[in-house]
């Protein structure tokens, strides 16, 4: 709760700690999910088509875990700053239960297919629509969040 | 009446602005596509700075995804045209708008710039030993360009009028719809004074 409070303070006193974080949020997830959407594209047979997926998502893997770190943190820092605001939002615990299902989802299904030899092209483009879907989901929830 | 006020009391404009729905939805739209197509062009620059991707080729990232993320501009543009025309009265003063829109227009410049010398020569950059200057410099500015473009996004939202004394009495009235209203009518209307959401107005 003090830890909380200073960060909250920390961030409603500065004039520009707010915005800031929000600008490394979407840097970040500018980062995350180009770095996702690539190995999708592909996965639907949409871009680098002479590459294999799983020589991409050995590439983009890393950068996706560091857009994610930093997501997360500039995300739990923003959050602090008027957490009883995020917990009383509709929006708020949608945005997490599906940010929670879109990180299982990643790290499961969506490794294991993109790594599969040759996966059957129609279950690529399913785990590849399903992965896009529940990303772009979270975008929308954070806009969301904002007027509901 | 001011260009910007006959600009967002255009029908569909007004419609998109008093929406509850419509609004975020294009906003989200928005942010969508600079997450998706935004990070293509953030891939895109890691590859040509040789930061990593350095087994697939420049040829394979520039050129695969080039068609999706003129697609993908393209809707993030005409998205961002669409919520600045619904709220042109408050985005006209807006000095961070203008800025975004400097930047815009050097993004356009970088491009007829690179494009002949990095982006449409992207075999001989593969068959080059180390990745060429220009190739590099063209990374690094599309970078600090993308970055202050979104940057200036958000600050937007930031920015405030100087407050000029209004008479309290009044209440500001418009047509929608074939009708008018009052605007202040809802309250939770008036706290999405920056464009971007009611959890913008911090202070």
């Amino acid at each position: 709760m003090l830890l909380q409070n200073a960060i909250a303070d920390a961030l409603n006193n500065t004039e520009w700690a707010f915005p800031l974080a929000e600008c490394f949020h979407i840097g970040g997830f500018a980062v995350g999910l180009g770095s996702i959407a690539i190995v999708d594209f592909r996965m639907l047979n949409l871009g680098l088509r002479h590459e294999t997926t799983g020589r991409i998502l050995r590439y983009a893997e890393p950068w996706t875990l560091f857009a994610l770190v930093f997501v997360i943190f500039s995300g739990i820092v923003l959050f602090l700053s008027q957490s009883d605001i995020y917990l009383a939002n509709l929006v708020f615990p949608l945005k997490m239960y599906v940010l929670v299902a879109a990180l299982i989802y990643n790290f499961t299904i969506h490794r294991k297919v993109a790594t599969m030899e040759n996966p059957p092209p129609a279950l690529s483009k399913i785990v590849a629509i399903v992965s896009l879907l529940l990303w772009v989901a979270i975008v929308w929830g954070g806009i969301f969040i904002a007027f509901f | 009446m001011t260009i910007a006020e006959s600009i967002q009391n255009i029908d569909f404009l007004t419609a998109i602005r008093e929406s509850a729905l419509v609004y975020p939805c294009i906003l989200s739209t928005h942010l969508t596509c600079i997450a998706i197509f935004g990070g293509m062009i953030l891939v895109t620059d890691l590859r040509l700075l040789g930061l990593t991707y350095k087994g697939l080729t420049i040829t394979d990232v520039v050129t695969t995804f080039r068609p999706w993320k003129r697609l993908g501009g393209l809707i993030m543009i005409v998205m961002g045209l669409l919520l600045a025309a619904s709220e042109a009265e408050k985005y006209v003063p807006n000095p961070f708008f203008w800025t975004k829109m400097v930047i815009l227009g050097l993004i356009g410049v970088h491009a007829l710039i690179f494009r002949p010398i990095v982006y449409n020569q992207t075999e001989e950059l593969d068959r080059s030993p180390v990745i060429p200057t220009k190739a590099k410099v063209a990374a690094i500015l599309s970078l600090v360009l993308w970055t202050s473009m979104f940057t200036m996004g958000r600050l937007i939202a930031y920015w405030e009028p100087p407050v000029t004394p209004a008479p309290q009495t009044s209440i500001r009235q418009r047509e929608a719809f074939g009708v008018r209203v009052a605007l202040d009518a809802n309250p939770a209307r008036t706290l999405r004074t920056p464009p971007y959401g009611r959890l913008a107005p911090r202070r």
